[in-house]
């Protein structure tokens, strides 16, 4: 049973390829979601191991969604469009293969049987290394896109991922790990990113750890781990 | 009666000398209004010569007083202004003054020679300061002037030399003939150039008029396009007005018409055969044969009449697209005038054509840009609905047959758009087929209000006005919110318009509507050329708030009564 994710912005489209999957068998369904951000936070929680992924969606498309999953749950990818070949042209190493609305079932089955080869030979899904430049954020039923660099801090805890910034706090289905890495903010602390832009002043603290003031005058934690790191990243020793 | 004969033996050589003077090229100088330095030299030595001349005719036996000498430089004042009239006095004077072997009569006469210079100047000036330049050729100022001059001539004699000297010089009986020999001369001659000058603007305004009759004939004909058609009905004007003897129109490549003498072997469509033709349009440069010196050789036939011919290239943005010739036969030398109006019509003709190639350019693009919106009737909207269709057929067979129905309209209607004006409500069905296949894609994401006035549902509008634009209020507004919004069609009338709004409640695209991607000047464009310039769309968007087109028509114009 291979763990698959539908991601597409239509309702009908969404149904008809649910339908021809469970008719080829030996899929389970964990989910079918309607935008990005849908998207990002079912495959953070059910890990799944292969999507079907619509291109044209609204406010984040499928190239970009692709960039906020972590490495490590990076699913197979098939994108499945209505007119984008061109677009895929450029994507084409990086996903596993595509498939055109609509869908035909034959095609679709030589699709599964690629997921199965894949799976097979055990073969590391290909992750497309891309830059976030809008951070995908929710507050009270509202899709807000937080531009990293006005970001000042961004926080985990157990209700989730916190974007802070000058205007308010967000929520977003990114994980840290992501935002660390292509977002450009810095890691100080197991739960705390920082944009260094943002940092007034670096205190240290007796036990090898420190705190960072932000210039909007938030205090975080350094980390024994990371202080060396955020150190270098201001060319201290 | 000797001094009346006299009298007119002086006149006749006044009478020849003024013919000879208007039918030699030195006259052109004074048929135009301004003088060039190089005309007023001339003027200078022809007037000299005159007065010179005017010397050696007068009475014999009275010496320098009662000669003809003032006609030449009252004349020359009057025509060359005063700086002229001085030095032609000055230089009759001087060569009086020698003649008179250096006397005191000899310097009277010098004074008296540049005094009238002056006189016929200051007439000059003051006509010309009035702008009756027109008068200086009358016959009646010329003779005064002469008569005032002369006059001027016998007091001074009086005041400056005595009576004496009066006496001898110019014995009472000779004072009258003496003025009037200079006066009827000088009025002679005066009436004789005027004549002339007449003609030759006579001549010329014939030629301008020939010239202007040709522009207004061809005048839009290459505006029709550069082709065999046009070209006929050009060589064939311009044939009739020049009387040439031959014409003929070329393309780059072959002779696309061809008219007059030589027409049995000059066949049109024929590839371009003369030398000389090729080099005009290789060169890009005008190639005169004059028969003469060098000769224009037929190519195709040696009993060619032709013999002189003028090709001129046909030049738009200073590419050679063809050439218009001119031929001459054997028996007739090809005039310069024709020459000249060639090259002018060829001119004329070549911004004809790039007018014409702006235009066809700009109608075109127009069509292209049209031809552009229908092909964006795009594949991802055609595929998007036949996917949902696919899905709904598993659930109600009734829905998708629907679908099925309006994507076909939809297609039909776009492909089948020959007309350019439907009525709104045609429109509107087209526009709903579209929303009826979006809603059953987006679901509830698409909600739809239409708030039309019934009895504006026969207007006619443009084709492809709407469409385009609930297009875009789907495609880039209300598919991009995630939680979906709703597109308002309203058409209603505002006070003599019509005015038509499409309102999308997503705000998603007001930096694309100004760089414009998205088809809207072409519907603002064939709105305002159908209607004029205060009809058109009127666009207003307030970022993830609101984008709402409005488009106006006349209403009176739209609506039959």
């Amino acid at each position: 049973m291979i763990r698959t994710l539908i991601v597409d912005d239509e309702r009908h489209a969404r149904e008809e390829l649910e339908v021809l999957l469970l008719e080829l068998g030996d899929i389970e369904i964990v989910g079918t979601c309607a935008n990005a951000m849908e998207a990002v936070k079912a495959i953070n929680h059910e890990r799944p191991e292969l999507i079907f992924l619509d291109i044209k969606m609204p406010v984040i498309d499928g190239f970009t969604l692709l960039g906020m999953i972590e490495e490590e749950i990076m699913p197979y990818v098939v994108f499945v469009t209505a007119f984008d070949e061109y677009a895929l042209k450029a994507f084409d190493e990086k996903t596993l293969d595509y498939l055109l609305k609509p869908v035909d079932p034959q095609r679709l089955a030589q699709t599964m049987k690629k997921v199965h080869g894949a799976l097979d030979n055990n073969e590391k899904p290909a992750l497309p290394q891309a830059q976030i430049n809008r951070i995908p954020c929710t507050s009270v039923n509202h899709i807000k896109l937080v531009d990293p660099q006005d970001v000042e801090y961004v926080h985990s805890d157990i209700s989730g991922v916190h974007v802070f910034t000058a205007e308010g706090n967000y929520f977003s289905e990114l994980t840290l790990k992501v935002l660390e890495g292509r977002a450009g903010l810095l890691r100080c602390h197991k739960q705390y990113l920082i944009n260094p832009a943002k940092v007034d002043e670096i205190i240290p603290l007796e036990n090898g750890m420190a705190e960072i003031k932000t210039i909007a005058g938030a205090r975080l934690p350094v980390s024994r781990r990371c202080l060396q790191q955020v150190k270098a990243a201001f060319g201290l020793k | 009666m000797n001094e009346f004969l006299n009298l007119l033996q002086q006149m006749s050589i006044f009478l020849i000398i003024a013919y000879l003077f208007s039918k030699s090229p030195a006259f052109k100088a004074l048929a135009g209004e301004v003088l060039h330095f190089k005309h007023r030299v001339l003027l200078y030595c022809i007037f000299t010569g005159f007065a010179i001349f005017g010397i050696y005719i007068g009475l014999p036996a009275y010496d320098a007083f009662a000669d003809s000498s003032p006609i030449g430089i009252v004349l020359a004042g009057l025509v060359g202004g005063p700086l002229l009239g001085l030095w032609v006095g000055a230089t009759a004077g001087c060569y009086s003054l020698y003649l008179s072997g250096w006397s005191e009569l000899g310097v009277i006469s010098l004074v008296l020679a540049v005094l009238q210079g002056g006189m016929g100047g200051i007439v000059c000036n003051y006509y010309q300061q009035r702008g009756k330049s027109e008068q200086l050729f009358n016959p009646l100022v010329a003779m005064s002037v002469t008569c005032a001059g002369v006059g001027l001539h016998l007091a001074l004699v009086l005041l400056l030399a005595g009576e004496d000297i009066v006496a001898i010089a110019v014995p009472s009986p000779l004072v009258l003939p003496t003025l009037l020999a200079n006066s009827l001369g000088a009025g002679l001659f005066m009436l004789m150039m005027r004549d002339q000058k007449r003609m030759i603007d006579r001549v010329g305004v014939f030629f301008s008029a020939r010239a202007l009759r040709i522009a207004e004939r061809s005048l839009g004909i290459f505006g029709r396009g550069f082709n065999v058609e046009t070209a006929k009905e050009l060589a064939r004007i311009i044939y009739d007005e020049t009387g040439v003897g031959a014409v003929g129109i070329s393309d780059r490549e072959r002779v696309l018409a061809f008219v007059g003498q030589g027409a049995d072997h000059h066949l049109e469509g024929l590839a371009i055969a003369s030398p000389q033709t090729r080099q005009a349009i290789d060169e890009n440069r005008v190639i005169y044969a004059d028969g003469v010196r060098e000769k224009f050789q037929c190519a195709l036939s040696d009993n060619c009449p032709l013999a002189s011919a003028l090709i001129v290239p046909l030049r738009v943005d200073n590419e050679v697209v063809g050439t218009i010739k001119l031929y001459e036969p054997q028996d007739r030398l090809f005039m310069n005038l024709n020459r000249t109006l060639g090259e002018g019509i060829a001119q004329l003709l070549s911004e004809q054509l790039l007018r014409y190639r702006y235009e066809n350019q700009k109608t075109l693009l127009t069509k292209a840009e049209l031809k552009l919106i229908q092909a964006q009737v795009n594949p991802h909207f055609l595929f998007n609905a036949l996917n949902t269709i696919i899905a709904v057929v598993r659930s109600d067979s009734d829905q998708a047959r629907n679908l099925l129905l309006h994507l076909s309209n939809y297609f039909r209607k776009n492909l089948k758009r020959s007309s350019d004006l439907a009525t709104l409500e045609e429109e509107l069905d087209h526009v709903n087929s579209y929303l009826v296949i979006q809603r059953a894609r987006f679901g509830d994401k698409l909600v739809v209000d239409l708030d039309i006035d019934p009895d504006l549902l026969q207007a006619k509008v443009p084709t492809f006005t709407l469409q385009p634009i609930v297009e875009n209020a789907v495609k880039h507004g209300i598919s991009n919110m995630i939680g979906g919004g709703t597109v308002k069609i309203s058409a209603h009338r505002n006070g003599k318009k019509m005015v038509v709004t499409i309102e999308d409640n997503a705000g998603f695209y007001c930096e694309k509507l100004s760089s414009d991607g998205l088809g809207m000047n072409i519907v603002d464009k064939r709105i305002k050329s159908y209607y004029g310039q205060p009809y058109g769309t009127e666009i207003e968007c307030v970022p993830d708030t609101m984008t709402r087109v409005t488009l106006s028509f006349p209403l009176e114009k739209v609506v039959q009564p």
